[in-house]
């Protein structure tokens, strides 16, 4: 080993390895010294605000979190005066926060200014607690903040500045009492906070913190303002002296830990897989708490994850079967709706076969619960007929991958794509679809010096953070992709030494790529062709180059040639097999991946093996004794054509509101109406289920185990955090009732036990068991039988025969384009703060409340030439059909393009407008190909964006808390500099 | 033709059955738990006889009423120093040579033992005073308090 691969650091004349570059305070901490610290967080860095880690280095008084260790550094932790400088630190920060930790709902045992105070041994306060001039912020609709209790460690404003990187939190240094403050100093609720979360995830103390906490967490403290201010005197005059306060303080954190519990679990809204501890009590969930060890997230969540837990206790939550008789629901008890659905299904089954029966599994649902779906569908009813609503966003995404590389998921992790030097992101509006991933891509273009490029028809924030934004004409990224790829190898810019020994059929796509002139892309794309060079040569150049794509590369009618051509370029220049390289197709709901890693798919077995495969298909007729259908089934598209042409006459929806989210809605419930038995599992009565004949109540994941697979193929567990609402059951549970009534032998106690039999049939998943995925634990698959996962994939090669991946030849036409008939295209996707249709984000309070309304967004130039203004009401005609909507003006959209988000719902859903158009290789709608006209109804009213939105505010950007603020400040004296002057 | 509905109708539990299903669960928690439940009756008994049941039921009942009467009254000016006592009590108590304490209170026990024994009635003369300080007992007594009063008064 080299020398200077290591730094030798003294501390207390022990000598100590630091790696070069290591954070001072960093090594500190591994010597096994211990030093106060409440500013420093090792997810966050250094900030350098609170002066608490001084220690003498060399001689000199300083901040251990501001230094990096040098070799032959001398670091004494243990002098006198050393310790009566962290004392006078200590003191400053307990004359910014009053210590009334019985009362206090944040003494859970975790508070930092407690355990610190309790380590130090301070005994007594040097000078009193003051006051501030500031009243408490309680506008915001899931956090307050509290400048009383508030120490100005700027961790809120770290987090919100270069993590979220959202940038509304400042901390105003120049004031006579400096404060935190939203945007340009507005309340909470009317800056451009977007409620993340994560300042009151990383407050040291009760400054700021979640709402659900309030008055909830402490047996003594929900209580009235003006009781709780007695208790908090008297209990300042009972426990003079800290030692005793903290012991009385202790025991009451205790016993605290009785009532409250702390569950981990996993997100169930989007496909970034964040995990985190939510804290509950009774049915009562006080706050969600993420981990530095979460292996997707860290420390990070958005709206939905931290706050967005409503929906779990919403009295519209379904507790009993329905059977629908003469037009009415009627509730029944579960004995009489399973031995209904059961009996109902063999009728069907003898009467027109197995085929005539549909499946559709839930992106919602668990691995497991995925698992048995397509275990009753070809087990039990004996037809490949199961697939799930993957087909809705991702199977071209998937199959793109499956032609060039192999494995139809992401090519790395989150922390490669925050590694690579520059991201191109195609059809995505991250930020608001993945945000927790969004700003692992923001934090590291704001810090780290990489690139982003975005291609997008709408201008979202990514676009308005990209180094380069192109907007192309809707469905043309093929080409564009294409012409760059052309350019690239025309100049002799690709990874000659990638090719030569890891991909197949280089030939034929090069001959593919002659009609991809520059002039020809950038005629079809509308991009300059200057810029479509530079592009490619910016790709060319870059070391590490990771593609995020995601609906509005999918769902278009080439969406599966245009995913193939993402991949082509990234073998093209060398961009797999390494570390912050890759594809990345961002997967949409929280388990998208695993309910088709899982089998639930018309063509293949869990692990993705094909059902024409006698050997593969054998392995399963022999373990579970029976005979399966070679053919692949029907996928959802083709279940609904075929009710239509009376060739499918039962279906069983789990969890998927497909009368909201399908394409060409009506179309679809014209299609449900025509069933003679409909089975719908959800927890609400969704617009789906008004048409089945049976609903099932089903429960959360809140409420069950089992295990979700994000968009990094990592399976992670989730635990129960509450019982299931009575009359409610998960629908593993519900799943093997129906199975075992219809004579099927499944006995399964626990979801542990369905995993143990996939993964022992399914080698993808081999090595799978709850025991490695305990806590928070994970596997990235392909999982070997010996436990050993695969973060970063091909690192063997790829999955096929020879071990190469393959170049794809690709022909392009453009088959859609808006009409003088239908002259504007209509785009659509998700927000920020409603998750898809919307049917768990309304439930909750806070978000209806900042966001209560859909919208229609109408670029600047089409409401001049309309002459509509913000507010007005139009109608949009397509084809298909008809939806209405209310008006804002803005230019995240340009000229003839609107945009509808997907949570828009009754007469607004966007599915109205949608057709029968698919993707001509995975039959997923092409969602994104809407032409229509527009109708004015309404020329101006109230705006459908309340004052209250983060859309409206005015984010203030700057890199970290400015600290050298403070220290500028006329009041301020370094305790080490204090201390010395004190003598 | 399964048209979209929203109509739905409640599963009507009779009175009666409910009582019935809620009885046979408490039924069966009872049978589970039989012993603890008889030892539960056996505490409320012994809490009811002393009357604490009666004065606790009154408590939970107007718990946040009585905590705020409480607080309310302890925050008083007057009580400032009682709270302010409370916890120097403790710590005095922790000065405290216990061990020394104990012995002197064992020493101050004899001597009220003896006190007590001695009729009241009896005088003591100068000279009884001068002769009782050659009996060693009287004398040792002296001697401490002597020592006593020096080293409180010491500064």
């Amino acid at each position: 080993m080299l020398e200077r691969d290591h730094t030798v650091v003294t501390i207390n004349g022990k000598e100590f390895l630091a790696d070069p570059g290591q954070n001072l305070l960093d090594l500190i901490n591994s010597s096994g010294e211990n030093v106060p610290q409440i500013c420093y967080n090792e997810s966050l860095g250094p900030i350098q605000t609170c002066d608490t880690c001084v220690v003498q280095v060399n001689g000199e008084m300083q901040r251990a979190c501001g230094l990096k260790v040098e070799a032959g550094m001398k670091v004494q932790t243990e002098l006198p005066q050393v310790q009566m400088a962290q004392k006078e630190a200590l003191d400053r920060i307990l004359e910014n926060h009053e210590l009334y930790c019985t009362v206090c709902d944040y003494n859970n045992g975790d508070c930092e200014i407690h355990n610190t105070m309790a380590e130090f041994g301070l005994e007594h306060q040097s000078r009193p607690f003051q006051e501030k001039p500031y009243n408490r912020d309680d506008s915001g609709a899931f956090y307050r903040y509290d400048p009383d209790q508030c120490i100005l460690c700027g961790r809120c404003v770290e987090v919100c500045q270069d993590v979220q990187v959202n940038e509304t939190l400042t901390i105003d240094w120049e004031r006579q009492q400096p404060r935190v403050i939203w945007d340009n100093d507005v309340p909470i609720d009317q800056s451009s906070c977007v409620n993340c979360g994560q300042c009151s995830t990383v407050c040291p103390c009760n400054a700021m913190m979640e709402k659900g906490m309030e008055g909830e967490a402490g047996f003594l403290t929900d209580q009235e303002p003006g009781l709780l201010k007695s208790m908090i005197e008297l209990t300042k005059k009972v426990e003079t002296g800290y030692g005793p306060l903290f012991a009385v303080s202790d025991s009451e954190a205790a016993m605290r830990e009785e009532r409250i519990k702390k569950t981990k679990t996993v997100c169930t809204y989007c496909g970034v897989g964040c995990s985190f501890d939510v804290w509950t009590k009774d049915r009562h969930i006080l706050k969600v708490e993420p981990n530095a060890e979460s292996p997707a997230n860290g420390i990070s969540t958005c709206v939905k994850g931290k706050f967005g837990w409503d929906y779990v206790n919403s009295e519209k939550r379904l507790t009993k079967p329905l059977i629908r008789r003469d037009d009415t629901f009627h509730e029944v008890e579960w004995d009489e709706a399973i031995s209904y659905v059961a009996k109902r299904m063999t009728e069907i089954k003898e009467k027109r076969g197995s085929d005539d029966l549909g499946f559709i599994s839930s992106s919602k649902a668990t691995n497991e619960e995925s698992y048995l779906m397509q275990k009753l569908s070809r087990q039990i009813i004996g037809t490949n007929n199961v697939d799930n609503c993957s087909r809705y966003c991702q199977s071209p995404a998937t199959k793109g991958l499956f032609r060039t590389v192999g494995h139809g998921g992401d090519s790395g992790s989150i922390d490669d794509i925050a590694k690579a030097n520059l991201v191109l992101t195609i059809g995505s509006n991250t930020a608001e679809s993945h945000p927790v991933l969004a700003s692992r891509i923001k934090r590291s273009q704001k810090l780290f010096g990489q690139k982003l490029f975005v291609f997008d028809l709408r201008k979202h924030e990514m676009a308005t953070r990209a180094d380069r934004f192109y907007q192309p004409k809707s469905g043309s990224d093929l080409v564009w992709l294409s012409a760059v790829s052309k350019y690239i190898l025309d100049q002799g810019l690709e990874d000659k030494n990638f090719i030569e020994e890891w991909v197949n059929e280089f030939d034929a796509y090069r001959e593919s790529l002659e009609p991809y002139t520059m002039e020809y892309a950038s005629e079809l794309t509308g991009i300059p062709k200057q810029e479509l060079i530079e592009v490619a040569e910016e790709i060319a150049k870059a070391d590490k180059v990771s593609i995020c794509w995601a609906m509005g590369v999918t769902q278009h009618m080439r969406g599966s040639d245009t995913s193939t051509a993402i991949s082509n370029l990234l073998l093209l220049t060398g961009n797999y097999r390494r570390e912050g390289c890759g594809a990345y197709p961002l997967r949409g709901h929280n388990n998208v991946q695993g309910c088709s890693d899982f089998g639930s798919m018309p063509n293949f077995f869990p692990g993705y093996e094909e059902t024409t495969d006698d050997e593969v298909r054998a392995r399963y007729e022999q373990a579970w004794n029976c005979t399966i259908p070679k053919e692949p089934g029907k996928d959802n598209h083709q279940m609904i054509e075929a009710i239509h042409a009376g060739n499918l006459s039962a279906m069983y929806v789990i969890g998927e509101d497909t009368g909201i989210v399908d394409a060409n809605i009506n179309y679809v419930t014209d299609a449900f109406e025509k069933l003679d038995l409909f089975i719908v599992q959800d927890l609400f009565l969704t617009k789906t289920a008004e048409y089945a004949d049976v609903v099932l109540p089903a429960a959360p994941s809140l409420e069950k185990e089992g295990t979700f697979t994000n968009t990094e193929r990592r399976i992670q567990r989730l635990y129960k955090s509450l019982d299931p609402l009575p009359g409610a059951k998960p629908d593993w549970k519900i799943l093997q009732l129906i199975a075992q009534e219809m004579g099927g032998a499944w006995n399964y106690e626990h979801p542990s036990e369905i995993m143990a039999e996939a993964a022992s049939l399914a080698p993808l998943f081999a090595g799978v068991s709850y025991e490695r995925l305990e806590g928070y634990h994970s596997l990235q698959w392909p999982v070997h039988e010996d436990g050993t996962d695969e973060p970063l994939l091909f690192q063997e090669g790829f999955p096929f025969e020879d071990g190469k991946a393959r170049f794809y030849p690709l022909e392009f036409e453009l088959e859609y384009d808006t009409s003088e008939k239908y002259d504007l295209h209509v785009n659509n996707g998700r927000l920020l703060e409603h998750f898809h249709e919307g049917n768990m984000t309304y439930k909750v309070e806070g978000i209806a409340r900042n966001t209560p309304n859909p919208f229609v967004e109408v670029s600047p130039e089409l409401a001049t030439e309309r002459d509509i203004r913000e507010g007005a009401e139009v109608k949009l005609i397509s084809e298909a059909g008809e939806a209405t909507g209310v008006v804002t003006v803005t230019d995240r959209v340009r000229g003839k393009e609107l945009f509808i988000p997907m949570s828009a719902n009754g007469k607004s859903a966007v599915n109205f407008l949608t057709d029968n158009r698919v993707d001509k290789d995975t039959n997923t709608p092409a969602y994104k190909e809407i032409a229509v006209r527009m109708e004015v109804m309404r020329k101006e009213g109230k705006s459908p964006i309340p004052p209250n939105n983060h859309r409206r505010g005015n984010p203030v950007p700057q890199i970290s808390v400015n600290v050298e603020n403070k220290w500028e400040r006329n009041d301020y004296v370094f305790p080490g500099d204090q201390v010395n002057k004190d003598g | 033709m399964a048209k979209s509905i929203t109509n739905i109708k409640r599963l009507e539990i009779s009175k009666e059955e409910q009582q019935e299903r809620d009885l046979q669960e408490v039924r069966e928690a009872v049978t589970e738990n039989k012993e603890a439940i008889l030892k539960g009756i056996e505490l409320l008994s012994a809490l009811d006889e002393v009357g604490t049941l009666d004065t606790a039921y009154a408590f939970s009942h107007s718990k946040k009423k009585a905590l705020k009467y409480v607080v309310d009254e302890i925050s008083k000016d007057q009580y400032a120093q009682l709270l302010e006592n409370l916890p120097e009590i403790v710590f005095m108590l922790g000065d405290l040579d216990v061990k020394t304490v104990r012995e002197t209170t064992n020493r101050l026990n004899e001597g009220i033992k003896e006190m007590n024994d001695t009729a009241v009635d009896q005088k003591t003369t100068i000279f009884d005073l001068a002769k009782a300080l050659k009996d060693p007992e009287i004398n040792r007594s002296i001697t401490m308090m002597m020592q006593f009063l020096k080293g409180m008064g010491r500064q």
